[in-house]
């Protein structure tokens, strides 16, 4: 489809390029080239065209031609009809013409005949055509049609057809009154035979008009019969070429559907047999990767009481920080396993009150502080559509994030924040004027197991950020930070107002 | 004095083993305590077959059962408890490493009374095995025998 539709502008420039110059009509090579730019910039102006754009233009075309050609066979076809209703006028009218001449002489004949014979039978065709003369002539007038030419001579016809029966009215009259004597001379040369030839002669021209017109008709017929089946061809290919076209897209739509849904089935196998792996994984590692560590704290423990007193203070310090490592794996493991939980876990999909939640996250936090002072700045927060468990999680973390970073402050500030920037998001932000972090690390904050900081200076598995931006991916949203090292930080989450599948 | 009822430990791990029994010397419960190590041995202990077919007649004060175990696990043994009228009334509290959400449902659903993680640091292990064992040991009244 995309080739025919491309093709049409070296033929038909129906819908109109942009380069609409007149047509070229400089020498033939340089129109050439100007007619290869154009279309050449014709089809860069197409390739902009969405694949349905140039489809729809490709089927406008086929459906404009195929109208033009309809409507010119259709004419093209009136013309013939019309034709042949004309000719069969001209034959009726040859034929007409014919009768009255035959008539005519009919009368000549019969009426010198009774000049001389005074045989009243002879007078039969004289009475025969003045009884229809007048239907003759009303044939005459229907039959010449609308050229001037021939009504002109029908008129003329009828004259000398009037004369003529008025001079043989006349004869017969005179030998009636007078005797046969009297219309002798008449009778032998045929007083009517001058106009009688005029007749025959009109009639002559009368009907060599009439051949030639039938002729001319005949060639125009043949002519337009030619050139309609030719269109009718050429609409049967433009059909052809459209049914073709439909035909093609419909089986490369389906074809297309097919590979994508064999391919869609293929990807969540895949992923549902790796899904089934990963459970299976975290199993183990829930089950089996903890037991070890407990029996590392535990033997410590044990091997401290039973040799507590033996033992120089450093030995008490190895035994102590073995039953530690044990302890931070322990929870590194748990974390690892919430965040696997995290991306796995089926989400609840209600809306959740930002407000209350931010409330409630500070309230459980209020327990942590240990007499430390925070003064909190808390906007209005809008409601958002997700799961309260998770994006509880989200603040929780943050806040936690906030106040811990924030442990070294004298006065510790905590802003949480909405704004709207983009229609249908909102912007959540929690500031603090924590001990920041450097921008350039600022990648690595969201990652699984990422920190900024030495575990002595500020505890933790690095774990946190990492299920923030799980969750708010989850949620269809959006997470980073802004900060400078000693001068606080800000973490954004973009959510959307509008739910979205995850 | 009726006899001692004995707590079960059904345990495939024998270090968990040694680290619960010890946790449960602190209390001087230790005695009370017989240590299954798979599953099928559980089974065998609470019908008098195999190895404790000469064992004192009677139901134990408490099961504490651990999931992954070789041969027969949790679950399955859960299942036969509390499918079986005799042992039905017998407390059973599954101490295992797993969060699995999936187990812990499958576990109440079956019957169980209890379900507890075990802690990874060995303090906490300690107090948790310490309160299961005085609990369901000491303070809980054990169903009568019979019932």
């Amino acid at each position: 489809m995309e080739s025919a539709t491309q093709d049409h502008p070296a033929t038909t420039p129906s819908p109109p390029p942009p380069v609409s110059d007149p047509a070229p009509t400089g020498p033939a090579p340089t129109a050439r080239v100007r007619l290869s730019e154009q279309v050449r910039r014709f089809a860069t102006w197409m390739s902009h065209w969405s694949i349905e754009q140039r489809v729809l233009a490709g089927f406008g075309l086929v459906f404009l031609g195929i109208l033009v050609i309809s409507v010119m066979s259709y004419r093209n076809t009136a013309v013939v009809v019309k034709n042949s209703r004309l000719d069969t006028a001209s034959h009726e009218l040859i034929q007409l013409l014919g009768s009255i001449e035959e008539a005519l002489v009919a009368a000549e004949s019969g009426h010198r005949r009774y000049l001389v014979t005074g045989d009243d039978s002879y007078l039969k065709a004289y009475r025969g055509i003045m009884e229809q003369m007048p239907e003759f002539s009303r044939y005459l007038h229907a039959l010449a049609g609308t050229s001037p030419e021939q009504r002109e001579r029908v008129i003329q016809l009828e004259q000398l057809i009037t004369q003529q029966l008025e001079i043989e009215t006349n004869a017969i009259r005179e030998r009636d009154t007078r005797g046969a004597e009297a219309v002798r001379q008449l009778a032998l040369p045929g007083v009517a035979k001058r106009e009688l030839d005029n007749i025959h002669r009109l009639i002559a021209d009368f009907e060599t008009t009439e051949q030639q017109a039938t002729g001319a008709r005949v060639l125009q017929s043949a002519g337009t019969t030619r050139s309609t089946i030719a269109l009718l061809a050429l609409g049967a290919m433009l059909q052809l070429v459209l049914l073709g076209s439909v035909y093609y897209l419909i089986h490369h739509d389906i074809t297309n559907r097919r590979r994508v849904a064999a391919e869609l089935r293929r990807q969540g196998e895949l992923l549902q047999a790796a899904n089934k792996e990963l459970e299976a994984f975290s199993y183990s590692v829930s089950h089996d990767l903890r037991a070890p560590l407990r029996h590392i704290d535990g033997y410590a423990a044990l091997l401290s009481k039973a040799a507590g007193q033996a033992l120089d203070e450093k030995a008490q310090r190895y035994l102590q920080t073995i039953s530690d490592s044990a302890k931070q794996m322990g929870q590194l493991i748990d974390d690892l396993l919430v965040f696997s939980r995290m991306g796995r876990q089926e989400m609840l999909r209600t809306t959740v009150n930002l407000n209350q939640l931010i409330k409630a996250v500070i309230q459980d936090l209020r327990l942590d502080l240990q007499g430390r002072t925070i003064s909190w700045r808390i906007g209005t927060l809008p409601d958002v559509p997700g799961d309260p468990a998770m994006l509880r999680q989200v603040f929780m973390n943050l806040l936690t994030n906030a106040l811990k970073f924030t442990a070294t402050r004298q006065n510790g500030q905590i802003e949480i924040g909405a704004k709207r920037e983009v229609p249908g998001e909102v912007i959540v932000f929690v500031r603090d004027n924590g001990v920041g972090f450097d921008m350039q690390y600022v990648h690595k904050l969201f990652g699984v197991f990422q920190r900024l900081h030495r575990n002595d200076e500020f505890e933790g598995t690095g774990i946190g950020l990492a299920n923030v931006r799980r969750i708010v991916h989850r949620h269809g949203g959006r997470t980073w930070a802004e900060g400078a090292l000693d001068q606080g930080a800000t973490f954004y989450v973009a959510l959307p107002l509008k739910r979205t599948s995850s | 004095m009726t006899p001692v009822k004995p707590i079960l430990l059904a345990e495939d791990n024998p270090r968990d083993a040694e680290l619960a029994l010890a946790a449960m010397e602190e209390h001087h419960i230790a005695d009370k305590v017989v240590v299954c190590h798979d599953g099928a041995e559980v089974l065998d202990y609470l019908y008098c077959r195999g190895s404790f077919k000469s064992r004192q007649w009677g139901n134990p004060v408490v099961v504490f059962l651990d999931l992954k175990m070789p041969k027969v696990d949790g679950i399955e043994v859960l299942r036969t408890i509390k499918n079986d009228a005799n042992l039905k009334p017998i407390p059973v509290v599954m101490l295992t490493s797993s969060r699995e959400e999936r187990d812990l449902a499958q576990s109440y659903a079956l019957g169980a009374n209890a379900y507890v993680v075990k802690p990874v640091e060995f303090q906490q292990f300690i107090s948790a095995v310490k309160e299961l064992g005085v609990f369901w040991g000491v303070i809980n009244e054990p169903p009568p025998e019979g019932s």
